[in-house]
């Protein structure tokens, strides 16, 4: 069977899957004992007949569960993710607002965890019980155990109010006047429109909230390339290799590496789904307008639509990014591919 | 391995380079054509905000933003809060029933965008609000005709007499938008406005006043930001620009203002107060809000028989340790009303405040006969303050024999159980939209309103003096129906105060000009830098 056959398959998969996500997110948001007007309507106004009944109308309140749902469902056939309770816009429009500060802390912080995490995990696996791979062992472990709403207020204390060198919280200094979004990613953006000084300070901004974010991704990056990197190198092609008079970085990167590199990789996609969906605590820390916080405010506020799109958006995400990871193990194994 | 090392080695090159081209304020601002005025970057939670368009929005930050960007006919000064000052409006009339209102327009006033400011938008303004019947639109309820008489002058009748009408017009809800921009943007005050109004997407990111600033953008969840309306009417400002930018944990706050990252924030945390007032850089200023914290007993002996006898529940209000609360929860930065209606507004004598007396409290209870204590259920929306405020009235309450069990519920939840009439036993907070009395008697003396529908207190005694303050225009008459008021709440003891907070308002030293507004906290248009 080809790839392309395999990839529309999964791909058709996914609306089934979709719906099955909308139902049970619907279900499960309605079970919460509260009644949405409290929350649409303030507390003064709730003694305003016609303030209320206007509510009602506009939310569609007065219809029954099941008519809501399948309306629902109409609408988003259509393109359409309905209209905030909260914030009264479209929840494409919130969406695509909070997405890029997401995804560009997201890539940066699984930048920073692979080009660190994937050599500390090799060096640790080929100079096993070393200081090395206890130093390795020491940073993971640091990374694993320390919770953002702490690391977070600890670095911005030490390297942004002690020693000066980083910026505070915030994706651009607060007195930079920046260019108009085009994608709503700032390094993209101020790249465009070639403001490199607005370029240095937002890459600047990106330093702490994506080391202290993409830590945790780092130690499971370099702990799981290290057993496993550790677990091949024992296998008889690996001496096969090196008994042939290959040189020692080839058998490493080509022959051992290579093999290695699937659970790594396995992981490194649900841990990159996990940063594109937004982290509420770095997210509150640095002040960063992301997905994570838009969702919790949503759950907070029985805020049906909003909550129905961010866990779409949420599910499609790790969908597309499994799929990719799919994709890759065929490329990095040949046996998976023909399989 | 080449490739990692060569990776590894880039960023280390990069990182430390950065640190040329930096960030502060020393790097900043090279885009723009030098700014001859300075930026003023205030740091804030703004999470709250959902919509800059004066006529939707209910939240707390819009407050402060239309308060620079748009003009009220009238407006009240922090100098003096129990008296409303002229703004758009030199001067007005009322007619001697009460019922209609004449306001005359300062002339040659021009909103940002060089249009004059006519009757016509007075009049168009508050019919948008009216029509668009969002949560706002009560602030209109009381209108009944807006007529346009002439170009400077505009006649409202209303529904009947109100002495809080005055008050109304100063909140910024009803701020004098600019009619022809807004209708460009697809903005209408027809009746059908809920429906076919399609302004507000433009409205948010822009303002259409006539106030010192001008809104250039507002980034959700990030920033606001305000640029000097140059050719203001009351004179030109004194900043060039304002950045108000979110920041909401308090340790982070404290350190942007200590390096110079952030000049003014409105709410700092009471643990925080004395590094600020310890750093010469920083000017603290506290601010007595009118936000009440109350603690709220049912009067229905069906949700709980106890509570719904009156001793039991002056006893409860006897027995709260109100300045151990205000002393563990706000380190002393915080004041306690004798009842609803705060400190600062008419009527209102701190002398009438009840403290603790446990004697009193369990004589009370005897007397019901529950001098072998209770149980009963505390209610309320959970966050850390309120988990703190739970566990002191538990252990508060266990002194005289009554059993507390605590209930936290999430926030959405305990509104829609309140709004229910389903809790006995509960406490939150009420925070004004605009200065009169009435913000507070309308909402916690009718049976059939607001708090006191909810904790199902009814006694027309109290509906008697509240509606004196709500139709009296006489205010000698009307001080005196709070007072009487006040005692008859005292009494019934439906409702105790915990607290009202004070805000700790901290500042750099070069800003100037600062005075507290506790609805809308500051005018960007007296501070300079």
């Amino acid at each position: 069977m080809g790839l392309s056959v395999h990839i529309i398959r999964r791909l058709l998969l996914v609306i089934p899957m979709l719906i099955g996500i909308t139902l049970l997110t619907f279900t499960v948001s309605h079970l919460v004992p509260a009644d949405p007007l409290a929350v649409i309507v303030s507390e003064k106004a709730l003694d305003q007949p016609d303030i209320v009944q206007a509510a009602i109308q506009k939310w569609g309140l007065d219809k029954s569960l099941p008519e809501q749902y399948l309306y629902y469902l109409w609408n988003l056939a259509h393109g359409d993710l309905g209209i905030s309770f909260k914030t009264k816009r479209p929840v494409a429009q919130d969406l695509a607002q909070y997405l890029p500060a997401t995804v560009e802390l997201g890539l940066a912080s699984l930048c920073f965890a692979l080009v660190f995490g994937l050599p500390l995990g090799i060096m640790a696996a080929i100079k096993a019980g070393s200081g090395v791979d206890h130093l390795t062992r020491f940073i993971s472990l640091l990374g694993a155990s320390m919770p953002p709403f702490w690391s977070g207020l600890m670095a911005l204390f030490v390297f942004y109010f002690k020693a000066q060198i980083l910026p505070g919280p915030g994706r651009v200094d607060a007195r930079l006047i920046m260019p108009p979004p085009i994608t709503g990613l700032c390094l993209v953006d101020t790249l465009l429109v070639g403001d490199m000084n607005a370029f240095a300070d937002a890459l600047h901004h990106l330093i702490l909230p994506s080391v202290i974010l993409g830590w945790f991704t780092l130690a499971l990056i370099c702990r799981i390339t290290r057993s496993s990197l550790l677990e091949v190198l024992r296998m008889d092609y690996i001496r096969t290799a090196r008994a042939k008079g290959l040189h020692e970085r080839v058998v490493l990167l080509r022959h051992a590496l290579r093999n290695a590199f699937i659970p790594t990789l396995t992981m490194l996609g649900l841990a990159f789904a996990g940063l594109m969906t937004g982290a509420i605590m770095t997210e509150t820390i640095f002040a960063w307008p992301g997905i994570g916080r838009y969702a919790v405010e949503s759950a907070a506020n029985l805020d049906y639509p909003a909550i129905l799109g961010t866990t779409l958006l949420i599910a499609v995400i790790y969908i597309f990014i499994n799929l990719l990871v799919d994709i890759l193990y065929g490329v990095i194994d040949p046996r998976i591919r023909e399989a | 391995m080449k490739t990692f090392r060569l990776i590894l080695s880039l960023i280390l090159v990069a990182v430390p380079g950065l640190n040329l081209v930096g960030c502060g304020p020393q790097a900043a601002a090279p885009t723009a054509t030098p700014a001859p005025l300075p930026t003023l970057v205030m740091v804030a939670n703004i999470d709250d905000v959902v919509t800059l368009d004066p006529h939707h929005a209910y939240e707390t930050t819009n407050l402060m933003i239309h308060a620079s960007t748009y003009d009220t006919l009238v407006e009240f000064k922090p100098s003096d809060l129990t008296r409303v000052a002229p703004r758009l409006a030199d001067s007005w009339e009322v007619s001697p029933d009460g019922l209609t209102y004449t306001f005359h327009l300062h002339p040659g006033v021009k909103f940002s965008s060089g249009n004059p400011v006519t009757a016509e938008d007075v009049r168009f303004s508050w019919m948008r609000l009216k029509n668009i019947k969002d949560n706002p639109a009560f602030y209109a309820d009381i209108i009944s005709e807006v007529q346009v008489v002439d170009e400077a002058t505009i006649k409202v009748t209303l529904t009947e007499p109100s002495p809080a009408f005055l008050s109304i017009c100063a909140a910024p809800a009803m701020s004098i938008v600019d009619s022809k921009v807004v209708k460009e943007h697809g903005g209408t005050d027809a009746a059908d406005a809920d429906q076919t109004d399609k302004a507000k997407d433009w409205l948010d990111q822009h303002s259409a006043g006539s106030g010192p600033f001008i809104q250039v953008s507002w980034t959700p969840k990030a920033e606001i930001v305000l640029e000097a309306n140059p050719n203001y009417w009351r004179g030109a400002p004194k900043l060039g620009r304002v950045v108000i930018k979110h920041v909401s944990d308090p340790t982070t706050v404290l350190q942007m203002l200590q390096r110079g990252d952030a000049d003014l924030h409105d709410n700092l945390d009471p643990d925080l107060a004395e590094q600020a007032r310890a750093d010469p850089n920083l000017n603290v200023v506290i601010g007595q809000s009118l936000d009440q914290n109350y603690l709220a007993m049912t009067s229905n002996p069906d949700l709980s028989k106890p509570l719904a006898d009156k001793r039991v529940r002056q006893a409860i209000a006897l027995s709260v340790d109100y300045d151990g609360l205000i002393q563990a929860l706000l380190r002393g930065y915080g004041s306690r009303a004798p009842s609803i209606i705060p400190l600062g507004i008419l009527g209102v004598d701190p002398a009438m405040t009840q403290g603790r007396d446990l004697e009193k409290a369990r004589a009370l209870l005897k007397e019901a006969g529950y001098e072998n204590g209770f149980t009963v259920d505390l209610a309320y929306g959970s966050n850390p303050t309120r988990e703190t405020i739970a566990a002191k009235l538990k252990s508060d309450l266990a002194e005289v024999g009554i059993t507390v069990n605590l209930k936290p519920m999430e926030q959405s939840v305990y509104l829609s159980e309140m709004r229910a009439q389903r809790l006995a036993f509960c406490f939150g907070g009420w925070t004004p939209d605009y200065l009169d009395p009435t913000m507070w008697t309308d909402y916690f003396s009718y049976h059939d309103r607001g708090i006191a529908k909810r904790m199902w207190y009814n006694n027309p005694e109290a509906e008697k003096y509240a509606r004196i303050v709500g139709t009296e225009l006489d205010p000698a008459r009307r001080e005196q129906a709070i007072k009487e008021l006040q005692k008859v709440l005292m009494d019934d003891m439906p409702f105790t105060m915990l607290y009202q907070s004070q805000r700790i308002i901290v500042m750099n030293k070069a800003v100037q000009g600062f005075a507290y507004h506790p609805v809308q906290f500051v005018n960007f248009f007296d501070l300079s830098k």
